[in-house]
C-alpha cells in the first residue's frame, strides 16, 4: 500500500518535472524551498540593512565620539559616555522634552476626542455619510509641506483667514492674534494644525473599531432594556477601546518625532518655545554640526520612543485579551 | 407573563416577503414552537414581536396592548439569539446580571446576585461565573445566552434556535430543562426551530411556517396525524413520510380526487415473500437495511419508487428479498397537495 502510493507520487513529480521548460528547470533544480524563499526576501532585507540597520549601528558608534561632520579631517576621539551624560544633564534637553510632551499630549487628547466623536457620528449611517467621510479624510491626504505652508498663510495676522475669523468671533484686533510669533500661542498653533491634519486618521481607525461591533449585540442590549447611554458605556466604548488605543499609539510615536510641520511653521521659535526634541536634534546636527553629540541625542530619543511604545503595546494586549 | 397576538402581520426585505399576513395567538403560559425550513420567516416573526423589525402591515399585541410602534425596550420581551450574542468583554456573571441592572428595574445588588446565582445553576454555568464570556465553549456561551433571558420575567420569551449549536447530549438535556422551566414558571414562550424532535417534545402547539405563511397550527398530535397538506406532512416523522402515487400499493379505499398517498412507517404493513417479485404477492424488493441498533430502516423499491420504513431490530429480511407491502389507513392528498 505505502509502496504503491510512493511510486504514484514519484511518477506525478516526474511528470511535473517533464512539463517544466528546460532552462528554468536547470536553474531551479537543486534549490531547496528555503533557498527560493531567501532569494525572494533578500532584496528587502538588503535594503533594510542599508538604509535602517547600518545607519543605526553607525550612529551608535558615532555617539561615543566627538566627531563633527563639517570637519572630516580632524582626528576622531572616543569620549565614552560623556555625550550621553552631557545631554541628560543639560537643562535645554528637558525643556525640549517638555515641549515635545506638551505637543504629544494635547494633540492626542484633541485628536482622540474629536476623532472618536466624528467616527461615532459617521457610524450612525445618516444620508450621505460616505460623502462626508471622504470630505473629512482630505487633510490627511495632503503633504505635510503643503499643509505647513498654507497654514502659515492662514495664520498670517494681516491677511490670514484664521486671524480674521478669530477676531470676528472674539472682537480682538487681528494684530493681537500672532499665532506663530506669540510665545504662548505658538505651541497651540502647531497643535491646531496637527489636529486638523491627523484627526481624520484617528477617526478612520475608530470607525473601523465601531464597525467591528456586531449589530446583534446592540439588539440584545436593546431587548435587555439598556439605554443608549448605557449601551455606549458598556458596549461601544469597551469594544472600540483597543482600536482607540491603537490610534493613540500611532499618533503618539508619530508626534514624538514630529519634525516637518514644526520646522515649516515656526522652526522651533519664537525663541525655543516650540523647539520639540526633533528640532533640537536638527539644530545640533546640521546647524552646530555636533555629529557625535546629536547621534547620542538620537539614540536617547529612539530608546525613549521604543521603550514607551513597548510598555504601551503590553497594556494594549491586556485590554484586547479581556 | 401575558398572551401575545399577531394580526395580519407582513414584513418584506426588498423584494422578498419574509412574513406575509401572519396571524397567530399565543395564550398566556403557552409554549408555541414555530417549525419550518431556513428562510420560512421564523426568525423574522420573532424579531417583529421583539420590536427589532417594524411590520409593514398588521399589528402586534402583547398582553392586550398594541405594541406595533413601541420600542423594543418597552415591550417586555426576552430574546435568545441564534448566535451567541454575549457581551464579550464582560464576565458570565456580568452578562447574566446585565438585564437586571437596567435602571427601569431598580433591583438591589443582593437581589441581582441571588437571581443570577439561581439562573446560573439552572443552566449549569454556576462554576464559571467569573470567566470572561469569550473564554467559554460554544455550548457554555449559549447556556449563558439562555440564562440571560431567564433572569427576567418578561411577557414572553422569544427563542431563536437556541439549541442548534449544541452537541446532541446537551441539546437533549437542555430540551427537557427548558420545557421544565417553562412549565414551572408558567411562562409564555415562542420557540423557533427546524428540529422536529424539539418541536414535538416541547410544544403545546406547533406552527408550521412556509414562505412567510402559517400553513397550520395545532397540537403536536394534530400536526402529526392530520397534516393540512403535503408540506406539513413532510416536516414531521422519522423516517420521513413516503409520498407515493395512488394505486402503487394495494389499498382499499382511496377517496375520489386523491392523487398522492402519504405513508408513514405505521401506515405500512410488511410481509416477507419467498420467491421472485413477479410471482404474485410480492410487490417490492428490499434494497438496503440501515442498522440503527434498536431498529432498522428498511429501504424498499416498488415499481421504480423508493420508500423507507421501520422494521424490527431482529428482522430476518435481507437485501434482495421480496416483500409484500400493504397500506393501513394512510393519508390522502389531492393534486394540489391538500389532505382529503
Amino acid at each position: 500500500m505505502t509502496e504503491t502510493s510512493s511510486t504514484l507520487l514519484d511518477r506525478a513529480t516526474e511528470a511535473a518535472a517533464r512539463r517544466t521548460p528546460d532552462g528554468i528547470a536547470k536553474r531551479v533544480r537543486g534549490l531547496s524551498d528555503r533557498m527560493v524563499a531567501w532569494l525572494f526576501i533578500a532584496p528587502t532585507i538588503l535594503l533594510l540593512l542599508a538604509i535602517n540597520i547600518f545607519p543605526l549601528i553607525w550612529a551608535i558608534q558615532l555617539s561615543f565620539t566627538n566627531y563633527r561632520a563639517n570637519r572630516p579631517n580632524e582626528p576622531i576621539k572616543n569620549i565614552g559616555l560623556s555625550n550621553y551624560s552631557r545631554i541628560l544633564n543639560d537643562a535645554d534637553t528637558w525643556i525640549a522634552m517638555q515641549a515635545t510632551a506638551h505637543f504629544v499630549f494635547w494633540t492626542i487628547v484633541l485628536q482622540t476626542v474629536i476623532g472618536f466623536t466624528l467616527a461615532y457620528l459617521i457610524d450612525r449611517k445618516f444620508r450621505g455619510h460616505a460623502f462626508w467621510t471622504t470630505i473629512i479624510l482630505v487633510p490627511m491626504m495632503l503633504s505635510p509641506a503643503v499643509v505647513g505652508n498654507f497654514w502659515r498663510f492662514l495664520y498670517e495676522p494681516q491677511i490670514g483667514l484664521f486671524a480674521y475669523i478669530v477676531s470676528f468671533v472674539t472682537g480682538l484686533p487681528t494684530t493681537d492674534i500672532q499665532m506663530l510669533s506669540n510665545v504662548s500661542l505658538a505651541p497651540w498653533s502647531i497643535i491646531i494644525v496637527d489636529t486638523w491634519m491627523w484627526t481624520p486618521y484617528v477617526m478612520l481607525i475608530c470607525l473601523a473599531g465601531l464597525r467591528s461591533i456586531p449589530d446583534y449585540i446592540y439588539e440584545a442590549a436593546e431587548v435587555d432594556r439598556a439605554s443608549n447611554w448605557r449601551q455606549f458605556w458598556s458596549i461601544t466604548l469597551p469594544m472600540a477601546l483597543p482600536f482607540i488605543m491603537l490610534a493613540v499609539l500611532f499618533r503618539g510615536i508619530e508626534n514624538f518625532k514630529m519634525f516637518d510641520m514644526v520646522n515649516l511653521l515656526t522652526g522651533g521659535g519664537p525663541g525655543s518655545t516650540t523647539e520639540v526634541a526633533s528640532i533640537t536634534l536638527k539644530r545640533e546636527a546640521f546647524e552646530k554640526w555636533r555629529t557625535g553629540y546629536s547621534s547620542a541625542f538620537a539614540i536617547i530619543l529612539f530608546v525613549a520612543v521604543f521603550g514607551l511604545a513597548n510598555i504601551y503595546v503590553k497594556v494594549l494586549n491586556r485590554v484586547k485579551s479581556r | 407573563m401575558a398572551e401575545v397576538s399577531l394580526r395580519g402581520v407582513s414584513k418584506s426585505f426588498g423584494d422578498t416577503e419574509a412574513v406575509s399576513e401572519l396571524s397567530l395567538d399565543i395564550a398566556d403560559g403557552e409554549f408555541v414552537v414555530l417549525l419550518g425550513p431556513t428562510g420560512a420567516g421564523k426568525t423574522t416573526t420573532l424579531r417583529l414581536i421583539a420590536g427589532l423589525e417594524r411590520p409593514e402591515a398588521g399589528s402586534i399585541l402583547i398582553g392586550g396592548r398594541d405594541v406595533t410602534r413601541v420600542e423594543p425596550a418597552s415591550r417586555d420581551t426576552a430574546f435568545v439569539f441564534q448566535q451567541y450574542s454575549l457581551y464579550p468583554h464582560l464576565t458570565v456573571f456580568e452578562n447574566l446580571a446585565f438585564p437586571l441592572r437596567s435602571p427601569a428595574r431598580r433591583m438591589s445588588e443582593a437581589a441581582v446576585k441571588a437571581r443570577v446565582a439561581e439562573v446560573a445553576k439552572l443552566v449549569r454555568i454556576d462554576h464559571k461565573l467569573e470567566n470572561r464570556a469569550t473564554r467559554l465553549s460554544g455550548g457554555e456561551m449559549q447556556r449563558v445566552a439562555i440564562g440571560r433571558a431567564l433572569v427576567r420575567r418578561p411577557a414572553i420569551y422569544l427563542m431563536d434556535e437556541p439549541l442548534s449549536s449544541l452537541d446532541a447530549k446537551l441539546r437533549a438535556d437542555l430540551r427537557l430543562e427548558l420545557k421544565r422551566i417553562q412549565a414551572e414558571l408558567g411562562s409564555t414562550m415562542l420557540y423557533v426551530t427546524h428540529d422536529q424532535i424539539e418541536a414535538m417534545t416541547m410544544a403545546d402547539r406547533i406552527g408550521i411556517l412556509s414562505e412567510g405563511r402559517l400553513v397550520q397550527i395545532g397540537t403536536p398530535r394534530e400536526i402529526y396525524t392530520a397534516p393540512a397538506n403535503l408540506h406539513v406532512a413532510a416536516r414531521l416523522g422519522r423516517p420521513a413520510i413516503n409520498l407515493l402515487p395512488v394505486g402503487l400499493l394495494p389499498d382499499a379505499a382511496a377517496p375520489a380526487g386523491a392523487a398522492t398517498i402519504g405513508a408513514r412507517t405505521e401506515h405500512i404493513a410488511i410481509g416477507k415473500v419467498n420467491g421472485a417479485v413477479a410471482s404474485g404477492a410480492a410487490n417490492g424488493r428490499v434494497e438496503w437495511i440501515e442498522h440503527l441498533g434498536d431498529q432498522n430502516h428498511l429501504h424498499v423499491a416498488v415499481a421504480g419508487h423508493k420508500l423507507v420504513t421501520l422494521v424490527d431490530a431482529a428482522t430476518e429480511l435481507r437485501p434482495g428479498d421480496g416483500v409484500s407491502l400493504q397500506l393501513k389507513n394512510p393519508l390522502y392528498f389531492d393534486a394540489a397537495g391538500a389532505r382529503l
